[in-house]
């Protein structure tokens, strides 16, 4: 049985396909632009590249500081990630399992946090970072990043665990198993789910932030993918298409995360919005 | 006694599973607000060990400095049009990818993607789109006849704002949408075609059924993009820095500008106490609204 296609659905799909063209135009202009030399981006910025001008991508990996940016990305992002995963989803057990008063005061202070801009502490927080010895290290931002995901984090592990069966955890207690061992063994692999949510969403905003690495990272060096970025946009302002070649590489890999990591990222945003 | 030890047991690894988390919170958040609190009492410049309490001063100064108020105004403006720009588009789209036929997954995907880029490169894209001589805007109005239309979009203090406004929109409007959308798909269908029987034109069943149905959505996206709309900050830094004038300057903005630009972070801490005071406010609102509808489903 095939199905008439009506004219309604036409112009759904037509008006649907106009504000997709609106929606991907900047990112295909990004993209495009990377490959136009400076003065062809300037002379027709519409116009498709007429051939593949590669310069900017090799000017940016070989006389600037972008690769070292590159990696202090890479670092910041997977040790933050790597350190939340261990620290958070344990605090949230703890919280959920034990359900005492005093777990529940440390929950309610936990929340709190959610509520705090990260405006409203950066300023005496450098002056911290300089005091303890971790200003102008990657430890410093490691740290403030785990700080600043322990209200979210613990939130969404807490309302996960509460659909999480106790009877295993008792079973496995019987049989002598420490508590440790109980979480990690048993009751880790099954908050696959929510681990995975937090690792995209976490991981998106370190690797796209921009003012904390500006500022607690040491000037002189490179800092990372963003700040540098933000840096040629005022110090190369006659070479567009270096930038352009930049921003190209820093979304490439949040393309691929999206592609292959699509439902996570989904899920991530109405988990998070429905909690606030 | 039995069950003494065993809560015993459990409340010594409780502590010891909550404590890297307890004790990397307090220290890189809740300490230095505190500090903030503190410092938004003095006159502390942000580098030297001279930390003088000066009362309430600073807050006196905010109250009385037109700079502030014409940021306070600024962060006003772009609440009320981010929150209802934002809200509008995201509503059209969520509507648009439900009932659309073919390639749904794609053009989901499409809306949403701007969603994942950093402000930093969003702000500098739409710098270069909004360019006066070389910008593709331009290029376009001149294309189809309209050039008198032509504007340095971010030079101009008239317009600066609004494009602002305008590619902010741009990158979070996906964000919503999938929130609108969860909530559409949420709503039975048998509904629609009931009232559709009755003789409901497709607007009349919109505004009759399915937007009312969207109260929580709508609800859960306007505080999200209220509180959004506070804490805007890289494609300002990008695009104009605050500029031209003072016409872009919003109150996270001014905060970065007086205490790292102008070495008056007893001030910058000060307005940094009021940015707070908002968010607390907004926050508590939205808990507030969001048990009352729990109650009512």
């Amino acid at each position: 049985m095939k199905q008439e296609i009506k004219a309604g659905e036409i112009v759904v799909f037509a008006a649907t396909l106009l504000l997709a063209v609106v929606f991907a135009f900047p990112i295909y202009f990004n993209i495009m632009s990377a490959f136009k030399s400076n003065p062809e981006i300037m002379r027709d910025a519409i116009a498709f590249p007429k051939e593949l001008y590669v310069e900017s991508f090799k000017y940016l990996l070989t006389e600037t500081k972008y690769p070292e940016a590159m990696l202090n990305s890479a670092i910041l992002t997977v040790s933050s990630i790597a350190v939340m995963v261990l620290v958070i989803p344990m605090a949230a057990y703890a919280i959920e399992r034990t359900n005492a008063r005093w777990t529940n005061g440390i929950f309610t202070y936990f929340l709190f946090g959610m509520m705090i801009p990260f405006q409203v502490y950066m300023i005496p927080l450098f002056k911290q970072l300089k005091l303890i010895g971790l200003f102008g290290t990657l430890t410093g931002p490691i740290l403030i990043y785990i700080a600043g995901s322990v209200g979210f984090g613990v939130l969404l592990y807490t309302s996960f665990l509460k659909g999480v069966p106790r009877e295993i955890e008792e079973s496995a207690e019987i049989d002598g198993c420490t508590r440790t061992g109980i979480f990690w063994k048993i009751v880790f692999p099954l908050l696959g789910p929510v681990t995975a949510s937090m690792v995209v969403l976490q991981g998106l905003g370190i690797w796209n932030d921009f003012l904390m690495p500006m500022m607690v990272l040491p000037t002189g060096q490179a800092k990372t993918m963003i700040v540098e970025l933000f840096y040629y946009v005022g110090e190369f302002s006659s070479r567009w298409d270096m930038i352009f070649a930049g921003t190209t590489m820093s979304l490439v890999p949040v393309l691929i995360a999206f592609l292959s990591l699509q439902k996570y990222f989904v899920k991530g945003v109405s988990s998070g919005a429905i909690k606030g | 006694m039995m069950a003494n030890i065993k809560k015993k047991k459990w409340t010594n690894y409780a502590f010891w599973f909550l404590l890297p988390a307890l004790l990397v919170y307090t220290g890189f958040v809740i300490v230095p607000t505190l500090s903030s609190v503190y410092l938004s009492f003095t006159s502390w410049d942000g580098i030297s060990d001279d930390i003088r309490f000066i009362g309430l001063d600073n807050f006196i100064e905010i109250a009385k400095s037109p700079r502030v108020h014409n940021a306070l105004k600024n962060t006003m403006i772009f609440a009320v049009a981010l929150v209802v720009l934002e809200n509008v588009v995201a509503l059209a789209l969520a509507v648009l990818v439900d009932q659309v036929r073919w390639f749904r997954n794609l053009f989901r995907s499409i809306f949403y993607f701007p969603v994942l880029m950093s402000g930093i490169i969003m702000g500098f894209i739409w710098m270069i789109i909004l360019n006066y001589n070389f910008g593709v805007m331009n290029q376009l109005l001149d294309m189809t006849g309209l050039g008198s239309l032509k504007t340095d979009w971010l030079g101009d203090p008239d317009y600066a704002l609004i494009s602002i406004i305008l590619s902010t929109v741009w990158k979070a409007a996906g964000y919503y949408m999938i929130i609108y959308l969860a909530g559409l798909q949420g709503i039975p269908q048998e509904l629609n075609e009931a009232a559709s029987i009755d003789g409901a034109n497709r607007w009349q069943q919109f505004r009759h059924i399915t937007f009312p149905l969207l109260a929580g959505a709508t609800t859960v996206c306007v505080m999200l993009s209220m509180i959004g709309s506070l804490k805007i900050f890289d494609q300002i830094a990008v695009m104009t820095d605050g500029g031209p004038g003072f016409a872009t300057e919003t109150l996270t903005y001014i905060i970065y500008k007086v205490g790292f630009g102008e070495l008056r972070q007893g001030f910058g801490t000060a307005l940094a106490i009021v940015l707070f005071a908002l968010t607390l406010i907004i926050s508590l609102i939205q808990i507030k609204l969001l048990r009352k509808r729990e109650v009512q489903m």
